[in-house]
């Protein structure tokens, strides 16, 4: 889950619940529109919505590229598993809590930094 | 941001009872999309505040709930952008006419069918942690598992509003 204030607008509800699937594992039917954004880390993030409906359906991250996101509302099934980590809590809203044993971040968690930090450099080789 | 200190130009939110807050009747506050586009602005306090579990709000919002705020027509201006509509049948029986912005796809509003008079925003959009809290919960027979609301926020297993007879 991110509480992130771009994850609130673009979600709409007070934070995002994600999960991330390893690349080759995610296969796209339909049409999808792009939306590039950079985020605080300097890196693109790549959503990509539903051009009828708005709903984004899944997004790329530079720092990150062996994982897609997917918005997990989209399965829309109540029983799926809950999230393990939650960055960006300075943002959380009050009355949402944060269930017990969630990885708590103030911000990005050092995985994603380093993989932020190696994805400028390549990006400054290439 | 609220303004919580008692005086004489006070006025409490009509049907928002936020505990413990006192709000300026003329409260300006902006939603806007994730890009920045699409802006609308809302006068006053919301008529009321609401987390919603229904698969609807799960896939539009890609989170496990939506929450809105609901506001009357007139409250409520285009401060900038245009929106596509996307218009759907809803669970309780009647339908409801989403807006989003088609550069990067957030909803920021949407008109209820049922509720005529109204606008419902999406509570993200204002991007403000302090913005009053929802008081009620529709549709928790969807909710999430691992998900705990608070109790002050009334849940109720479907709509709260019953939807308005058809002619």
């Amino acid at each position: 889950m991110c509480f992130c204030k771009d994850c609130q607008r673009r979600t709409g509800s007070s934070g995002s619940v994600h999960a991330y699937y390893p690349e080759a594992a995610a296969t796209v039917d339909g049409n999808v529109k792009l939306y590039s954004q950079p985020g605080d880390t300097g890196c693109l993030v790549n959503f990509h919505f539903c051009p009828d409906c708005g709903s984004t359906i899944f997004w790329t991250v530079e720092a990150t590229p062996e994982q897609v996101g997917v918005p997990v509302g989209l399965f829309a099934d109540p029983t799926f598993p809950p999230p393990t980590n939650a960055p960006f809590v300075p943002h959380k809203y009050p009355w949402f809590s944060v269930p017990e044993g969630v990885r708590q971040n103030e911000g990005h968690s050092e995985k994603f930094l380093a993989g932020a930090a190696a994805a400028l450099v390549q990006r400054r080789i290439k | 941001m609220p303004v919580s200190a008692p005086g004489a130009d006070f006025l409490r939110s009509g049907l928002h009872a936020s505990a413990n807050r006192i709000q300026l009747r003329d409260m300006l506050r902006e939603a806007a999309c994730q890009c920045g586009r699409l802006v609308i602005r809302c006068s006053g306090e919301p008529a009321g505040i609401s987390v919603c579990h229904c698969l609807d709000c799960q896939r539009r919002t890609g989170s496990v709930f939506g929450v809105a705020a609901f506001f009357a027509k007139e409250q409520v201006t285009i401060a900038a952008g245009s929106s596509t509509a996307f218009k759907r049948g809803a669970d309780s029986g009647s339908s409801v006419t989403l807006h989003f912005c088609g550069t990067c796809g957030s909803t920021v509003w949407w008109q209820p069918e049922r509720l005529p008079a109204m606008v419902g925003v999406a509570v993200g959009a204002f991007a403000d942690p302090d913005f009053p809290a929802p008081l009620q919960a529709t549709w928790d027979k969807r909710q999430h598992r691992w998900l705990h609301l608070p109790d002050e926020i009334v849940s109720y297993p479907q709509s709260a509003v019953r939807a308005a007879p058809r002619d």
